[in-house]
């Protein structure tokens, strides 16, 4: 696999969508978080409300693990997209038919592609997890690692896009038209995520059946779902605040979703016609 | 030993039959026409080999094996269009598909001489002209010094100079032991360069072996008499023709191009006391025995 993952670099390295994808990538996590910061220094602990329910700080040692893995988050389209454009870019310039002529198997070629979906999701949580560190230093608390396993529920968010950027690339295969379909498929997942979630109130309220929040069960939401801003005092973003009701139920669904994914690619690559 | 040998492939598109049950062999050290028209399923068959397209049914074995991507790695291979990164350079460009062959990583600068494409090698590959795409696609198949090489329409958008120079290529390299199987939809090159051909017409083998017995370019004699029997009898014990065909009423002499003697043929047959009523010389071109195997 080192071998394949070599060959993988020479194809990236000197392209340029790659380097300037990862570049915005790196400096938008810590922006997105400084901006946190500064916001919260600046505005929100110094408002009424937060003075008279006590101080709140994001990034405060146990917190700053989920406030810069939800924030970074948002993020994950980024190394999404860029996913979708390496695969796509291998059949727009048929270079996956070259690739299988010139020796590799079907499944190198696509593993190889999904061990990157990988590594990226790998980079993206260790630059969470320094992103993190930085900003909990600078909150003058003392270390802790207690909610670190956020940093985990953000790989598995990384993971999950990628992984679902990699399947509509190699459905789709023509860049501009997968791009398209997974911002609509994120759209109408979200959509249907809504309804879902305003029916489990409903049942909850008129049938008092507590199934959890539904919305949470569906493929790109349940990745988002164990990411959540810490609740702070001001509870500005309804979602954000809410845990998911169930957090080990969607955790699995996420760790389902993703073999769906894998196997849907894999076989994919595997049964059809280059 | 057979470098390819193909059984029985099927190739469906739905209700469109690509290719049906085409089986040949490939002999070790020859130059392997696969010649059709557009359209008659020689590059389908190429993908096949190449594991590019899943095949409806039969098999096929690479030299002498169960195929797989280790025997894939053995063979030069380009098929149909160059398929490169864009944004790279002819260089950059050959060292990921040596790097995939696991070979001939060494043999870069001599494959991008060989096609004439060294002062060239740091451009990228989307600033090539179609004739530069379609050298640098030949030169990677040429790296690591594969002793198969499957070239599919190779001469595409060369202009005259560059289609000489990759037919005296793949001469050279025949010459020095490599097997090459070639498709193509040109009679001429396939006559030109090929020792062995397949011939397919939409899909099916129409005739496989040696290319001087499946494109025989001859002369045709068309003789006949009042006395047919006698005149078949006679033409059996007459030498000078490669082969003989009975023709309705005629009879037809087939012989290498520029050796027939009418008058000789004449003198002969009224000299073993038959008088020909019919006596036509016929020229077959390659293009008509093509049009006769594919129409």
């Amino acid at each position: 696999m080192i071998r394949l993952l070599k060959i993988e670099w020479l194809k990236i390295k000197n392209y340029t969508a790659f380097i300037i994808v990862s570049v915005f990538f790196v400096i938008g996590v810590v922006a997105v978080n400084y901006i946190i910061f500064v916001v919260n220094n600046n505005m929100i602990s110094q408002s009424q409300a937060v003075i008279l329910t006590g101080k709140f700080s994001p990034f405060q040692f146990d917190k700053t693990w989920q406030t810069t893995s939800y924030a970074a988050g948002w993020l994950l389209l980024l190394p999404a997209l860029m996913l979708i454009i390496l695969i796509t870019n291998e059949f727009t310039f048929r270079t996956h038919r070259q690739n299988i002529i010139d020796g590799w198997s079907r499944l190198q070629f696509i593993h190889v592609k999904i061990v990157m979906a990988l590594l990226v999701a790998v980079f993206s949580a260790i630059l969470v997890f320094f992103t993190a560190l930085a900003f909990g230093f600078s909150s003058g608390t003392p270390f802790s690692t207690h909610g670190i396993t956020h940093v985990g529920f953000f790989f598995l968010k990384a993971l999950s896009y990628n992984m679902i950027a990699l399947l509509i690339g190699v459905l789709i295969r023509r860049t501009g038209f997968a791009i398209g379909v997974f911002f609509i498929y994120m759209g109408v997942e979200n959509f249907i995520s809504q309804l879902l979630d305003v029916w489990s109130v409903r049942l909850r309220k008129h049938n008092n059946l507590d199934l959890g929040s539904m919305g949470d069960y569906l493929p790109m939401n349940s990745a988002d779902g164990m990411l959540t801003f810490p609740s702070n005092p001001l509870k500005l973003m309804a979602k954000g605040v809410l845990p998911t009701d169930y957090p080990w139920l969607v955790l699995s669904l996420c760790i389902v979703y993703l073999l769906v994914f894998y196997w849907a690619t894999v076989n994919r690559m595997l049964k059809t016609d280059l | 030993m057979s470098v390819l040998s193909i059984e029985n492939i099927h190739k469906d598109y739905g209700p469109v039959q690509a290719l049906k049950g085409v089986s040949f062999d490939v002999p070790k050290g020859s130059v392997f026409g696969i010649l059709g028209p557009n359209g008659s399923g020689k590059t389908t068959m190429l993908a096949i080999i190449m594991d590019i397209l899943k095949p409806t049914s039969g098999t096929y074995k690479l030299l002498g094996e169960v195929p797989s991507e280790m025997h894939r790695r053995q063979i030069g291979t380009f098929l149909e269009t160059p398929n490169f990164y864009h944004y790279l350079s002819a260089e950059r460009n050959l060292h990921i598909a040596a790097a995939i062959k696991g070979r001939g990583v060494d043999d870069i600068p001599k494959v991008l001489e060989m096609v004439n494409l060294t002062h060239r090698k740091k451009s990228r590959f989307s600033t090539f002209s179609l004739g530069m795409k379609q050298r640098l696609a030949i030169a990677s198949s040429l790296l690591g010094n594969p002793s198969v090489l499957i070239l599919d329409e190779p001469t595409n958008g060369l202009d005259p100079a560059g289609i000489a120079e990759i037919r005296t290529l793949i001469k050279k390299l025949n010459l020095e032991g490599t097997t090459i199987i070639m498709a193509s939809h040109l009679l001429d090159e396939v006559e030109k360069v090929c020792t062995h051909v397949a011939i397919l017409k939409k899909g099916e083998l129409v005739a496989t072996g040696g290319v001087h017995e499946i494109l025989a370019n001859e002369d045709v004699v068309e003789i006949g008499a009042a006395d047919m029997a006698a005149l078949h009898l006679l033409v059996q014990q007459f030498s000078g023709y490669n082969s003989m065909k009975l023709e309705g009423s005629l009879i037809q002499l087939f012989y290498p191009i520029g050796t027939i003697d009418l008058e000789g043929i004449n003198r002969h047959f009224f000299n073993e006391g038959i008088v020909l009523n019919h006596l036509q010389l016929k020229r077959k071109s390659l293009e008509s025995k093509f049009m006769e195997l594919t129409n």
